[in-house]
């Protein structure tokens, strides 16, 4: 019995920790329904996508290092999971910013699809 | 309710030019500010609109303390019996008339200032890379904070206008309201 109630409690505790990148990967993955693709992810991120900007414009088209707002000049801590602890460990931020920034590309929300191959990509980069 | 004779009303000049104009930039600038909220592309536009808006704030603070009569915080300063007063004279349909602002009104605009120096605070801070998560939340929450007591304070004045018979938006563009003779103090 209570060995059940540690395995329920270290189950539990596992339920609520926070985040990490991988778990966005398979998240978006999963409402993509396909697997995604680190290739694509690189052209979409470097590529304009109807709108001025690409997500290069702000975040550099190599992500583990530092970028720079492109319209504020504002330094931004790098995006690449491998060069920046703290980046994809917090889901609202990371829906919150999707949103944000995908509006501010491409005029409109990212597909599940586009998110898991830009996901794929930077959790690809050392 | 009382009928009024022609002579027994006066026009008077509550709103002086300074509050005014105070009041339509405010209004300006939280728009500009609130429609920008959700772009990285817009962020210079949100970032003057703030900092306008915490000009404009500072300004209305010493303006309560050395303005015109119908401006200071003395004025119109709320007590939890002001207010209830009030409000229990609109529903009954028989509105007390105030010729500067109304309890409830008084209420708002403390609100709206508390909200305002909140919400340029934070932002000041969260555009300086500052104070992290919490200050993005208290951002956001005072800024719709604001924005809540902007819905109900233009309600109040469409439903203040109706009942007093009185155009409220006008007389914050000319200045001029309507008062009782027996009322005007100033």
């Amino acid at each position: 019995m209570r060995y059940l109630l540690i395995v329920a409690a270290v189950l539990f505790a596992a339920g609520a920790r926070a985040e990490v990148p991988r778990d966005f990967l398979s998240r978006f993955e999963k409402e993509a329904g396909v697997a995604a693709s680190a290739e694509r992810g690189a052209r979409f991120f470097s590529t304009r996508q109807g709108g001025e900007w690409s997500c290069a414009s702000c975040h550099t088209e190599k992500p583990t290092q530092a970028g720079r707002h492109a319209k504020t000049e504002k330094a931004i801590t790098p995006l690449a999971p491998a060069a920046n602890a703290e980046r994809f460990t917090d889901a609202a931020k990371v829906d919150k910013w999707f949103r944000r920034n995908c509006n501010d590309t491409l005029n409109r929300l990212c597909s599940a699809q586009e998110k898991a191959d830009v996901m794929a990509w930077l959790l690809s980069l050392k | 309710m009382s009928v009024l004779m022609q002579g027994d009303t006066t026009r008077l000049r509550v709103w002086d030019l300074p509050t005014r104009l105070f009041h339509w930039s405010l209004v300006a600038s939280f728009a500009a500010a609130f429609i920008t909220a959700e772009s990285e592309k817009l962020r210079d536009i949100h970032v003057i609109a703030g900092y306008t808006l915490a000009g404009l704030i500072t300004f209305r603070l010493l303006w309560g303390f050395v303005g015109g009569a119908y401006s200071r915080f003395a004025e119109f300063l709320p007590t939890p019996g002001t207010v209830i007063g009030y409000l229990k004279s609109l529903l009954k349909g028989n509105p007390q008339h105030h010729v500067g602002h109304n309890p409830a009104g008084a209420v708002a605009i403390f609100l709206l200032l508390g909200f305002g120096i909140a919400a340029t605070v934070s932002g000041w801070a969260v555009y300086e890379d500052t104070g992290g998560r919490l200050m993005e939340e208290l951002h956001e929450g005072a800024s719709n904070g604001m924005m809540a007591i902007v819905l109900i304070h233009i309600a109040g004045v469409i439903v203040s206008s109706w009942l007093h018979r009185e155009n409220l938006v006008l007389a914050m563009i000319t200045g001029w309201k309507k008062a009782r003779r027996d009322r005007v103090s100033v």
